[in-house]
């Protein structure tokens, strides 16, 4: 028993000193000047841990590569990203050029604010625009843009408004054509299809007959809308069973699927009139943007498109007209108002120079 | 120790440092697991205090020999770790995961702070927040791939009943 707690007493001291002498030694090195610590550190590592460094150092060139990878893929996706943003940019700043435009010469007496379409919440005819009672916004206020009319405030918090547009099926604006030879009511053409986005020029007097490309403004009778401002031009007339009234088919100026910047016209500037802004400024803008057009690129890109686009939609509202058409025979149901074929499109008066202008359109 | 054990502890100890130069750099991380350490520890439970105690500053020696500044820091931690663990491991290191889980914690967690602490290399300002906030947090995760291994290589690793019984 005695020689075994000998034994196990002798184990413990040198236990202890075992560790008293790698306490030591690692002191003795901690203190050691780096002159002399170095050669030992390079020594260690060329010799017991070179098999490992060299495990290390490829272990890093594999996570480095991964890295390097998700990086590319990165990148490639921003890069993507922008690309597709691209053209919507190119609107985005036309849209903003415009406006500028307008707000140079609409001088005072208006509120620039976001649209917004908040989807989901209502239908596609209503916006949400950033600006509310607090900057003077309040019911009926009219939304315009630098193309012309876009619907009017419906109601108005503080720092929010909910407007209706002209696709709304309670938008209704009195209207006459540029050269005040005709008048009438302008509602939006309530059909289903493509054509449920253009609008309708009701209760045209008979002796009055307006040519497609005519230009359709506000006529100022009504509280609401001042004089002046473009709502569309006319593409077709419409059959109707009045016998004492035309009804025209008008393609809108304002697309609101594209709205992103809007103007709001104050009590103060619907009182002092807008006439001649809409009107008189068609073909300076014209000139303008041609000038845009020939020197950006994108602009150019972005107007082609929209052009297409326009021809895409009018060629299938042309053929679902002349479906319509040969279905009618057969006894099918009619549509709430059938247009009769519509024309090829005519271009707007304040549009770049790829669209020729017909001569009996108002400049 | 039978010769078995002896190369069975030593296979282990030879895989966690090749873990800890080959998996390390690979998975990356702001909380490195210390494969070195969990080496040093479980090999230091299985021999004498004062062998472990030679292991670990073998280990920290080596590991000091990668650092640019605080040469002998490492091989100072590990020793202290090192002989502590082995020291304690009847109390410790028992079969319950748990209690080995708690056991690799405080053991990298008391190196990381001899290390801070010796080594210097820590700025002033941010000594607290790696003591108290980034050694916890790599000493918890060493503890949880420490435990799994555990788990994983239960064949590889044996158990001190298991020792007791051939004992």
């Amino acid at each position: 028993m005695s020689s075994r707690n000998a034994r196990g007493s002798n184990s413990s001291r040198l236990d202890t000193g075992l560790l008293l002498a790698c306490c030591v030694l690692s002191v003795i090195a901690l203190v050691l000047p780096d002159r002399m610590g170095e050669p030992i550190a390079t020594t260690i590592r060329r010799t017991v841990l070179s098999p490992l460094l060299t495990v290390q150092g490829q272990a890093q060139t594999v996570r480095a590569a991964i890295t390097a990878r998700d990086d590319d893929l990165t990148l490639r996706g921003a890069a993507a990203a922008q690309a597709s943003a691209a053209p919507e940019l190119a609107a985005e700043n036309d849209a903003l050029r415009r406006m500028l435009g307008l707000a140079g010469r609409l001088r005072d007496g208006f509120v620039v604010a976001e649209a917004f379409h908040p989807a989901g919440l209502t239908d596609d005819f209503t916006i949400t625009i950033s600006a509310g009672s607090a900057v003077g916004v309040n019911a009926f206020t009219p939304v315009v843009t630098a193309d012309g009319l876009v619907g009017m405030v419906e109601s108005s918090d503080r720092t929010r408004s909910i407007a209706i547009t002209w696709a709304h099926p309670d938008f209704g604006v009195s209207a006459m054509s540029a050269d005040e030879s005709a008048f009438g009511i302008v509602k939006p053409h309530l059909v289903s299809g493509p054509e449920r986005y253009l609008l309708e020029l009701r209760g045209v007097p008979f002796r009055a007959s307006l040519d497609s490309g005519t230009l359709v403004v506000t006529s100022g009778l009504g509280a609401t809308y001042p004089r002046g401002i473009s709502v569309g031009t006319v593409i077709s007339e419409i059959p109707t069973t009045e016998r004492w009234a035309r009804t025209y088919l008008l393609k809108p100026s304002v697309l609101p699927g594209t709205l992103s910047a809007v103007v709001l016209l104050l009590p103060s500037r619907v009182a002092a009139g807008v006439s001649q802004v809409w009107t008189d400024v068609s073909s300076a803008d014209s000139a303008a943007r041609a000038i845009v057009a020939a020197s950006d690129s994108a602009a150019r890109l972005a107007a082609l498109a929209e052009l297409a686009a326009r021809r895409a939609a009018m060629q299938a509202a042309s053929d679902s007209a002349k479906a319509d058409s040969m279905i009618a025979p057969l006894g099918s149901a009619p549509t709430v108002r059938p247009p009769s074929v519509v024309p090829p499109i005519r271009p707007r008066p304040d549009t770049p120079p790829p669209r020729t202008v017909p001569p009996g359109v108002p400049q | 120790m039978n010769p078995w054990s002896l190369l069975r502890g030593l296979g282990v100890f030879i895989a966690l440092v090749a873990a800890h130069f080959s998996l390390r750099p690979l998975i990356g991380g702001p909380v490195p697991i210390d494969f070195l350490c969990l080496a040093v520890l479980f090999a230091a439970v299985r021999v004498r205090p004062g062998v472990a105690a030679i292991i670990g500053f073998l280990a920290g020696i080596g590991m000091d020999s990668l650092a640019l500044q605080g040469f002998g820091s490492s091989a100072l931690a590990f020793t202290i770790v090192a002989f502590g663990a082995s020291w304690l491991k009847a109390v410790f290191f028992a079969d319950n995961l748990g209690l080995t889980a708690l056991f690799v914690f405080l053991g990298k967690w008391a190196f990381d702070v001899v290390y801070v602490l010796v080594s210097g290399g820590v700025p002033d300002g941010q000594v607290l927040v790696q003591v108290l906030l980034w050694s916890p947090l790599a000493a918890a995760l060493t503890a949880l791939v420490g435990v799994t291994l555990l788990v994983l290589a239960r064949p590889v690793f044996g158990t001190r009943r298991a020792a007791h019984r051939r004992r």
